[in-house]
């Protein structure tokens, strides 16, 4: 199943680059002028084809480059690489080197650091090659936590508890991975130290604790506490210690998700009536609300630069997702009638996965385009993304 | 006529103090929204700590003894047609027994599963609610929420989500 959604990638990185139409209709045109023209020579060296293929898929879904031949391009990549050290290098139109630097480890961790660095000279953003994922499927039968690469690679299962694994949330340095565990017949939140493996019950106080959020820094987690009698809004330690109540309403609050500032939290509550999006000061006080026209919101997540908040919506039965930018305008919605749930930014404030179908899905909030990460594990639900 | 008059306000009374009574969430519903206060404690009764090593699923829980009470679609109201199977609860959480009882509370497939865990809880806690105002040891009752997991009914049809919107109890030793 792995190497299936593998080729899917390959063969959608084929379809794009031979004939340069996308996998699906995007839902907003670009002009080609939205996109750097880069050749990618082949890397030569021991691992230089399986570097190469890992090198070109990033660049693919960073939807920065337009990728074509040395003699058209703007920008030219290539390298070699003996399996051992990358030397990456990009010349400019001129022949000038404006990028030119040596990485260590695997072939899949020296491409996506070298994407990055190709990502960040040229476009002067934040690459997201090497962040990670983590989601819940039903493959064995029960909801179990998995993570995988950011492309879609590696997928690992993470709990074997034959229960119900849930709500996981991957601290911003992708090391820690919280979530929502039966284990002990209650809804507690866990977190797993992913380079050990050791796992602790962090937040186990009477009634459901759920939906954790790390805060910026790691230090903190955002989540749904219950023990006062009523399902509330609670930052907690990451540790689990120091908990403080942020909400005091008759209604339900979940699904926080934190400012990169760490000074704000966006959340769902369905206080007047139906679910919608709120923002409060990480301190307490009152929540905002957000108007965003739709009378089922949920799900809301904060771009990593702080200017959007995507959320999902649900009309006539069927979700959807969309975005609000803070600075004011429409909401718009980024899909179509495809039951598309539970959005998750990436470290690039561009790309969203989302889950839709059963399916882990990327999307270009830029160009419209999707990618089909993860499929043929039962049904996917609830993603995180690292940043 | 005075006479009349006087039962009618009387009546419309008792019945406004019934639905309220009846109804978990109108008993904490639409207050002023307090805020920036640690430990406010004015729109819930805390719950008790839990009882380590007993918990719904085990298989020591008695998870027959009561009928489950439903709801309606994205609702926690308790509805008039439930109060009878609430009684036998109430009635049963009163006495001296050393019991617990464990209310956990559903939804159907529909809707955010994050949110849906947020819902089945306050259900739960609605049931609760009732249940404290009629008298029950609030020290014996502990509530959880499994949201859309664990379905009555695996269907995917309104039959079924409406057995689906639930809260269930269980009953520990």
């Amino acid at each position: 199943m792995m190497s299936k959604s593998c080729f899917a990638i390959l063969a959608l990185c084929a379809v794009a680059v031979s004939n340069a139409v996308p996998a699906e209709p995007p839902t907003i045109t670009v002009s080609k002028s939205d996109t750097i023209s880069l050749a990618l020579t082949p890397i030569d060296g021991a691992d230089g084809a399986a570097v190469s293929a890992v090198l070109r898929n990033d660049l693919m879904l960073s939807g920065c480059f337009s990728l074509t031949e040395a003699g058209k391009a703007g920008t030219v990549a290539g390298g070699s690489s003996d399996g051992g050290s990358l030397h990456g290098k990009a010349t400019d139109h001129s022949g000038g080197t404006i990028l030119m630097r040596t990485y260590d480890g695997g072939p899949r961790e020296k491409a996506h650091a070298f994407a990055n660095d190709l990502v960040e000279t040229l476009t002067g953003k934040r690459g997201m090659a090497g962040s990670k994922l983590g989601f819940v499927a039903t493959h064995t039968g029960h909801k179990e936590l998995y993570m995988a690469d950011y492309d879609g690679a590696n997928v690992r299962q993470m709990t074997r508890d034959n229960g119900i694994s849930v709500a996981p949330a991957l601290s911003r340095d992708g090391r820690v991975l919280a979530y929502t565990g039966y284990l002990k017949g209650y809804a507690d939140i866990y977190r797993i130290d992913l380079a050990g493996g050791a796992r602790q019950r962090i937040v186990k106080f009477p009634g459901t604790n759920s939906g954790a959020a790390f805060s910026p820094d790691g230090g903190e987690i955002a989540c749904t506490v219950s023990k006062d009698g009523n399902p509330e809004l609670y930052v907690v330690g990451a540790g689990g210690a120091n908990a403080r109540r942020l909400t005091h309403t008759p209604g339900v609050e979940s699904s926080p998700s934190w400012s990169p500032d760490g000074r704000e939290i966006v959340y769902c509550s369905d206080n007047d009536g139906s679910p919608q999006i709120y923002r409060i000061s990480a301190g307490g006080g009152r929540g905002e609300h957000l108007t965003t026209g739709y009378s089922y919101c949920t799900k809301p997540d904060w771009s990593p630069d702080g200017r959007r908040i995507a959320f999902d919506i649900r009309e006539g039965g069927a979700f959807q997702i969309a975005m609000l930018e803070l600075a004011g305008g429409p909401v718009r919605l980024l899909t179509g009638a495809d039951d598309a749930r539970d959005p998750a930014w990436g470290p690039d404030s561009r790309h969203l996965v989302y889950t839709a179908n059963g399916s882990l899905i990327m999307l270009d909030t830029q160009t419209g385009r999707k990618v089909k990460l993860i499929d043929g594990l039962g049904s996917i639900s609830e993603p995180t993304w690292s940043r | 006529m005075p006479q009349l008059s006087f039962h009618r306000v009387t009546g419309a009374f008792l019945v406004a103090a019934l639905l309220v009574s009846l109804d978990g969430c109108a008993l904490f519903k639409r207050g002023p929204r307090y805020t920036g206060v640690d430990d406010d404690r004015v729109n819930g009764t805390p719950l008790p700590e839990r009882r380590e090593g007993v918990s719904f699923n085990d298989p020591g829980t008695d998870k027959s003894r009561f009928a489950p009470i439903r709801f309606g679609y994205e609702s926690c109201t308790i509805s008039p047609s439930e109060a009878g199977k609430l009684d036998e609860v109430a009635h049963f959480m009163r006495g001296r027994g050393r019991e617990e009882l464990i209310i956990a509370g559903f939804t159907d497939e529909r809707g955010t599963a994050e949110y849906n865990r947020g819902l089945g809880e306050k259900r739960a806690g609605a049931v609760r609610s009732w249940l404290l105002v009629h008298g029950a040891d609030k020290s014996r009752i502990q509530t959880t929420s499994f949201g859309l997991e664990m379905p009555a009914d695996p269907g995917h049809n309104e039959a079924a989500w409406a057995k689906n919107r639930r809260a269930e109890f269980g009953v520990t030793q």
